[in-house]
């Protein structure tokens, strides 16, 4: 037990040590909140004021895409968090942690406790674009959204442990990471709605486990009650497979499943390493 | 718990291969308590596999060992527990301060939480690191590193202390002073030694030395019997016509001559006597000419047809001798 809280405990002392990590996790989600938020939500409200939709009047394309920005940032950090067990491999630590009485399994939990909870502090710091950005979200939003961000933290950290314990490369890692993460961030409806997709893109959308964890963040952050039908199907938060709509305990326990799937090959794939 | 016994390291057949390349083919020895025991070899030579299965970080193929009676194999956390390992290369966290990786160290190995502060101030008093206790190891010469990691690798009160190179890479100054901690440890604490080493004085520090090559142990004793295994004293000499000193000494004497660039070398007894007559009777003109007892470079020469320190410079070797060889 101890062993997992010291493994856990380094990474996030050097994750408050490293504060040029700690900036420039801020610059790519702002970079897409500015760009995106800002730029398409004059194009998309002049579009959607040409088509005299009345009932859309209220979309806000800032406040759609800003729980996709947060959860990009939840879903990259924690799998790219994965990259500190390459980097202690090509840096010689991780020998001292092979050699020490740990066992394998727990130095593995330890490791993607810790890019979870970098993963989930980071999420957070983004919450501090609100007051910026001018969408409201309340307390019991945050409340809702916390262990929502854990609980993703846990099975992308887990995939990204899984994919760290294959290989021995940093420049390996990353490139392996980024062919996962970007089909799964850009499928995932994070950053527009999914609504009229020609079926096979649809298909990959649905298959996409992210889709269903954006849409936990967006419901989380949304007061999706209180918006009207309309609106609802146009933000894409009628999320639906095979015609079935999809459930919020439904979706919590798909990724609780995968995190579980994955934090068990992620261990077995650890143990086998070298 | 743990049988008194004077060895604590027993190895038994032990084998590695690797697909069809067997590493290490059957090698048998014992280490015993409170010595320090020099593994060397030449690069490939199964070393590091071997000190890798000792470590529990390879499986063997074949064969069983034993560190302070816990087997290898079925008792890993064991073992792992009894030993400590300072690696070849840097196995520190540089982003940490010293205190931050000792105190790391005293949870990986369950040492007593009240106990830590004061082995970790301990050990750092030992390598006279305490005043940079908090400072980020990256600030840290290359000697201070080694001497933080060997600081590390005793925190856990460990029987055996495994050291691959350890003084690799570092001034000569430098290497004094941790050898000098080395000594002091052993001799205070009794704690075991196993060392690799590409440097002859370093290996000279060994109560007993093991030569591998091939996979196998081709050699174990103690320094001072591996160098009368040579056979007397050995002569260096650089002729005017060593074809023709080579031919006389082979026929007068009956010496085995070994030619190395444009020096001669054979091994004589008494070699200082035999030194006087044996320049009055040689009819070639010599250049120059000495006699040494034979070192553990001359040891290790005889016995893989390599010298040791050939090992060091990977990569950049000049070419000692002239073109024709």
């Amino acid at each position: 037990m101890e062993a997992i809280f010291a493994v856990w405990q380094r990474d996030l002392i050097k994750f408050f040590r490293d504060r040029a990590r700690l900036l420039g996790s801020f610059a790519m989600p702002l970079m897409f909140l500015l760009i995106f938020g800002i730029g398409m939500d004059g194009a998309l409200s002049s579009m959607l004021n040409v088509s005299g939709m009345d009932q859309l009047s209220n979309f806000n394309y800032v406040s759609f895409i800003y729980p996709g920005i947060i959860a990009m940032t939840v879903f990259s950090t924690s799998i790219f968090s994965a990259l500190s067990v390459v980097n202690d491999k090509e840096e010689g630590y991780m020998k001292e942690i092979l050699v020490s009485p740990v066992s394998r399994t727990n130095v593995a939990i330890g490791k993607i406790l810790g890019s979870t909870t970098v993963a989930v502090i980071q999420g957070l710091l983004m919450l501090l674009f609100i007051p910026l950005i001018g969408v409201e979200v309340g307390i019991m939003n945050i409340a809702k959204l916390l262990p929502i961000m854990f609980l993703v933290a846990f099975t992308l950290s887990s995939i990204g442990m899984m994919v760290a314990s294959t290989l021995k490369t940093s420049t390996g890692f990353q490139a392996v990471i980024q062919v996962i993460i970007f089909p799964m961030l850009f499928l995932s409806g994070a950053f527009f709605p999914l609504n009229g997709m020609p079926d096979w893109m649809n298909a990959l959308v649905k298959i996409n486990p992210m889709t269903y964890a954006v849409d936990l963040f967006k419901h989380a952050m949304l007061d999706v009650n209180s918006m009207n039908e309309t609106l609802r199907q146009a933000m894409g938060l009628n999320l639906s497979v095979f015609g079935h709509q999809v459930r919020t305990w439904e979706e919590i326990a798909f990724i609780m499943a995968l995190g579980a799937l994955f934090v068990m090959l992620a261990t077995l794939f650890f143990n086998r390493s070298e | 718990m743990y049988i008194m016994d004077d060895n604590v390291i027993e190895v038994k057949g032990l084998k590695k291969k690797f697909g069809d390349f067997e590493a290490v083919s059957g090698v048998d020895f014992e280490v015993r308590k409170g010595e320090i025991f020099g593994f060397l070899g030449p690069n490939g030579a199964g070393k590091t596999t071997t000190i890798n299965m000792l470590c529990t970080m390879t499986r063997p193929t074949e064969g069983d060992a034993s560190i302070c009676g816990h087997d290898i194999f079925r008792e890993k956390g064991k073992v792992r527990e009894s030993i400590g390992i300072i690696f070849q290369e840097n196995t520190l966290d540089e982003k940490l301060t010293a205190h931050e990786n000792l105190m790391l160290h005293c949870r990986f190995y369950s040492v007593p939480r009240d106990e830590r502060e004061k082995r970790v101030s301990e050990v750092l008093r030992m390598v006279e690191l305490d005043d940079k206790r908090n400072e980020v190891v990256e600030n840290y010469s290359g000697g201070m590193k080694r001497r933080l990691e060997i600081a590390r690798g005793l925190l856990h009160y460990p029987r055996v202390l495994f050291l691959d190179e350890p003084t690799v890479g570092l001034d000569p100054q430098t290497r004094t002073h941790i050898w000098d901690y080395i000594l002091e440890l052993k001799n205070r604490e009794g704690i075991t030694i196993f060392l690799t080493t590409h440097y002859m004085d370093e290996a000279e520090y060994s109560d007993r030395i093991a030569i591998m090559d091939h996979g196998k142990i081709i050699a174990l004793d103690t320094p001072d019997n591996l160098k009368k295994k040579v056979g007397g004293d050995i002569i260096e000499l650089v002729t005017e016509d060593n074809e023709r000193a080579r031919g006389e000494i082979v026929s007068k004497y009956g010496k085995e001559v070994k030619e190395k660039g444009t020096t001669l070398s054979f091994n004589v007894n008494n070699g200082s006597e035999f030194l006087a007559s044996f320049i009055k009777d040689l009819d070639v003109e010599v250049r120059n000419i000495n006699l040494h007892r034979p070192t553990l470079n001359d040891v290790f020469l005889s016995l893989t047809g390599r010298e040791i320190r050939d090992e060091v410079s990977n990569g950049k070797k000049k070419p000692k001798f002239g073109p024709h060889h």
